[in-house]
């Protein structure tokens, strides 16, 4: 019988609220981002039309009209009875007829110089922003002024004589926010760095996860096998660079490794020269961000596998011992079988998380030596949160991330797979 | 407009206002976010406070009753955190009224609609903003538009410590004498790697340290390329320009030097904090780096700057091509879209009045970067001041400013790019700027020229 049960959905949908707000929600902000050509000049919320003069040779390579172009260039400003009239009508018939009488049908470069008129007068308009009101009377160039409605744009566009047939893009030249685009995809997929980025970060994820899952079940049976209170110090200590802040945990690696730190210092009486062994090159580099990264991950599978081992029931281990199996038999035929799923568990979770994690290596190379550990995430974080000249890359950005979260769900679908997810959350066979 | 017309003007304007209504008290809070600013730099917030007493006063002459309560903040991590709250903020709405940031944020926020032109506000053409340098104020500009105000200047010089020149043959009126020949273009980026290689040679300074660059991505790269006769925008048309040629002899300006042993192949990501102690003891021969390291230095415990080193512009990269140079990188004082005209107004007024020369020296002499004035050098508190006005006269002259284009920021981040992979013998030069030119390409489209 199939029936809905509301205490069941009830209980589900915070868990599904979660869901929707922490992952479905990002993921589908990213796609959209990933789309458009967003960054700090074209900003998130939208945009506005307006044109600069820098402006008017991109639209000479988008085919306007030189008409048009023009047009749009002109920006004199003439005194002529109809700004007069308007004059008079702000600021007062003292002003007006005293423009009128120093300056009429005179023509001014542009708005500053009728500016510089106005303040010369005897019935000067005292306050600059006065002064722009009225000398924007006197012309009709639309050059640096913000249009926040289309209409009005294209309004002000016809006024000052431009080719109907060019307002389309003129328009679309003038709008400042962020438009759709399949750019980003076409320009990840022609640059060699992007596929240097995709390597760094196979190398990355894999030689870390071997380190990871290598060196957790090393320590969880070699403390398997050492007294007790032992055992729980060595954990506890292996298990410090998980519980650090990663600031403070990548600044002892930095003391640890620069050419005037603790590793250099010792190794100087040896004749060695003192260098910088987390940047000296590129090998370097990956076999610190290694040793940082698989030592956090380490003392996860540290414990895992401990808790596995100790599951196991100690008498098997006792008969082995009677039946004078070593202690590498005992690991290899008893202990590594039984740990066939959270092996299998830990190499599925670390390497979505792997994927998607930089901040190791942002705070130990930042992606050096010369990019040559940049790794996608890291990649797709400089894109759209860093530039040292501010114009951030939120679209192209975003594309980066989109294609890792695709990748993400991906690799998911093949562990779901492997792990037989199917019947781990199926029905015990005694209810069916 | 003289003074008198200006004083006689002022009297006038205070008396016509007596003669009007009554005024309510005005009330506005102003707040100014300063960017990448340390202890020595909050004049840059102090000098909006300072401002905001003298506006006070005017006001209270005109009979109008004037409250400003100032808000400053500049606890930001560092530059990329400070233009994350900016924009942010200002896509929320929530701006500051004020922002003290980098030039090269006009171009992509004045796009975005985040900030007005200041020129809206003020009268740009009459004091103090009239007296600021032309090539300064210039800086602020995009468009035909004054956008901001220049808050400080500065400039990024080449140091040589004087000892290790001593030790590699010249005397100390050769030293002295370092500056002209650089400026005269007898000596170039070549002699840099001839003199470091012998520093290093002779065992005077150890193997990385004859030359001693910036140690990441910063407007001083752009230089060497510049030295080499690269141009970073076209003057025709304002659009970004890629040199083949200059880049790829800037790139191996460095190669050389990481080949020759007086550059650290690894060199790039040093800590600054080490950097900056390294340098200031003569642990370097020679470096490059920017005016308020002067403080800097002083600060790392070196007490006599100029008996100990020496600085000049960014010579030319060889004899045949390319010019000494230094950029100028002044932060500048933007108009954010917040609040209502009024408001909009006190705060571009406020930047006008913190803009006065003797409020400027103050920045300057604190945080030791230079003057924005010409009239600072005639105020004894600057010119008493040697570095100051050394400095000043050495190397504003030449200074020249990064374009206010918004895809600058992608342009100098691919040419990083492009450094460090050769810098790390990842790539030889020419693949580096191949690749370069590649990536240009696909990040600027229409706005690059390539030669």
């Amino acid at each position: 019988m199939k029936h809905i049960s509301w205490l069941g959905v009830g209980f589900l949908t915070p868990a599904l609220l979660i869901v929707g707000f922490l992952f479905f929600a990002p993921v589908v902000m990213t796609a959209v981002f990933s789309f458009t050509n967003m960054s700090t000049a074209t900003g998130i919320s939208g945009g506005d039309y307006l044109l600069s003069p820098n402006n008017l040779d991109e639209m000479q390579a988008h085919g306007v009209s030189q008409k048009t172009l023009d047009a749009l260039a002109d920006t004199t400003y003439q005194v002529d009875d109809h700004g007069l009239l308007l004059l008079a009508q702000e600021f007062g018939t003292e002003i007006a007829n005293e423009l009128k009488e120093r300056h009429n049908n005179d023509i001014f470069k542009n708005r500053g110089e009728l500016e510089r008129a106005l303040k010369d007068m005897k019935h000067r308009i005292r306050s600059p922003r006065d002064r722009k009101k009225a000398a924007d009377l006197f012309g009709t160039s639309i050059l640096n002024q913000r249009f926040t409605s289309k209409v009005d744009f294209i309004t002000a566009v016809i006024q000052t004589g431009a080719v109907q047939a060019d307002i389309p893009a003129v328009t679309s030249v003038a709008y400042t926010g962020w438009q759709w685009t399949t750019n980003n995809f076409k320009r990840l997929f022609s640059l060699p760095a992007t596929w240097r980025y995709a390597l760094n970060t196979l190398a990355y994820v894999t030689l870390t996860l071997v380190f990871n899952i290598g060196f957790g079940l090393f320590l969880a049976i070699s403390t398997f096998y050492m007294p007790e209170g032992f055992a729980n110090t060595f954990r506890t200590i292996w298990f410090l660079p998980r519980i650090l802040p990663p600031v403070l945990y990548v600044l002892m690696w930095k003391w640890f490794t620069w050419d005037t730190g603790f590793l250099s210092t010792i190794l100087a009486p040896l004749g060695i020269p003192a260098q910088n062994w987390m940047m000296q090159t590129s090998t370097h580099a990956w076999v610190t961000i290694i040793l940082i990264n698989g030592s956090v991950g380490a003392s996860l599978g540290m414990i895992l596998f401990s808790s596995a081992i100790r599951s196991i029931p100690a008498s098997m281990l006792h008969a082995s011992e009677v039946d004078g199996a070593s202690r590498f038999q005992q690991i290899r035929h008893i202990i590594l079988p039984q740990l066939r799923w959270p092996i299998l568990f830990l190499t599925s979770y670390e390497t979505l998380s792997l994927l998607a994690s930089f901040e190791h290596i942002l705070l130990t190379t930042d992606g050096g030596p010369g990019k040559s550990t940049e790794v996608w995430a890291l990649a797709a974080f400089h894109t759209a949160l860093r530039n040292y000249s501010g114009n951030l890359q939120y679209g192209y950005g975003a594309a980066f991330a989109l294609i890792l979260v695709a990748i993400g769900i991906a690799a998911s679908l093949v562990y779901m797979r492997l792990f037989n997810f199917r019947d781990l959350v199926s029905k015990p066979r005694i209810e069916r | 407009m003289n003074r008198t017309q200006l004083y006689s003007s002022a009297i006038a304007a205070a008396m016509l206002s007596l003669a009007a209504a009554p005024a309510f008290a005005e009330d506005y809070t102003i707040s100014v976010w300063a960017g990448g600013t340390n202890p020595p730099d909050a004049y840059r917030l102090e000098a909006i406070e300072m401002a905001a007493d003298m506006l006070e006063r005017e006001y209270a002459l005109e009979g109008k009753e004037l409250n400003i309560q100032v808000e400053k903040r500049r606890d930001f991590g560092g530059w990329d955190q400070f233009k994350q709250a900016f924009t942010l903020a200002a896509e929320a709405g929530k701006a500051p009224n004020i922002a003290v940031t980098s030039h090269l944020d006009i171009a992509p926020w004045a796009q975005a609609g985040y900030i007005v032109p200041i020129e809206d506000y003020i009268d740009i053409d009459s004091w103090p903003t009239n007296n600021i340098y032309p090539n300064l104020i210039s800086i602020a500009r995009l468009g035909n538009v004054q956008w901001g105000i220049p808050q400080d200047s500065e400039s990024r010089p080449m140091f040589f410590w004087r000892d290790t020149m001593r030790k590699i043959g010249y005397s100390d009126a050769q030293i002295d004498a370092l500056p002209e020949r650089v400026a005269t273009g007898d000596y170039t980026l070549h002699d840099v790697l001839e003199d470091a290689k012998k520093a290093v040679n002779a065992g005077i300074v150890e193997k990385g340290y004859g030359f001693y660059p910036r140690v990441s991505n910063g407007p001083d790269y752009a230089q060497f390329y510049q030295s080499f006769g690269g141009k970073l925008v076209d003057p025709e048309t304002g659009k970004l320009l890629l040199d083949r040629k200059s880049m790829t002899d800037f790139y191996q300006f460095f190669v050389d030097c990481v080949n020759a042993g007086v550059t650290r192949r690894n060199h790039i990501g040093t800590e600054w904090n080490q950097w900056y102690n390294e340098v200031s003891h003569g642990k370097a021969a020679i470096w490059h780096g920017g005016t308020w390291h002067y403080a800097r230095y002083i600060k790392e415990g070196n007490e006599d700057f100029f008996g100990t080193i020496q600085f000049s512009l960014i010579p030319k990269g060889n004899k045949d091509e390319g010019r000494p140079n230094t950029i100028t990188h002044p932060l500048v004082y933007l108009l954010a879209k917040q609040g209502d005209e009024d408001t909009l107004e006190i705060a571009a007024k406020l930047i006008k009045i913190a803009s006065e020369p003797r409020i400027n020296a103050l920045h300057a002499i604190k945080s030791a970067h230079l003057g924005i004035s010409p009239l600072e050098q005639d105020i004894d508190f600057y010119a008493n001041d040697r570095w100051a006005r050394e400095a000043t006269a050495r190397l504003l002259p030449y200074a020249n400013a990064q374009p206010n284009n918004q895809k600058y920021g992608q342009f100098s981040q691919i040419m990083w790019k492009g450094l460090e992979a050769a810098w790390g013998g990842i790539k030889s030069p020419e693949d580096a700027v191949a690749e370069v030119e590649q990536e240009m390409k696909a990040a600027l489209g229409d706005d690059l020229i390539i030669r």
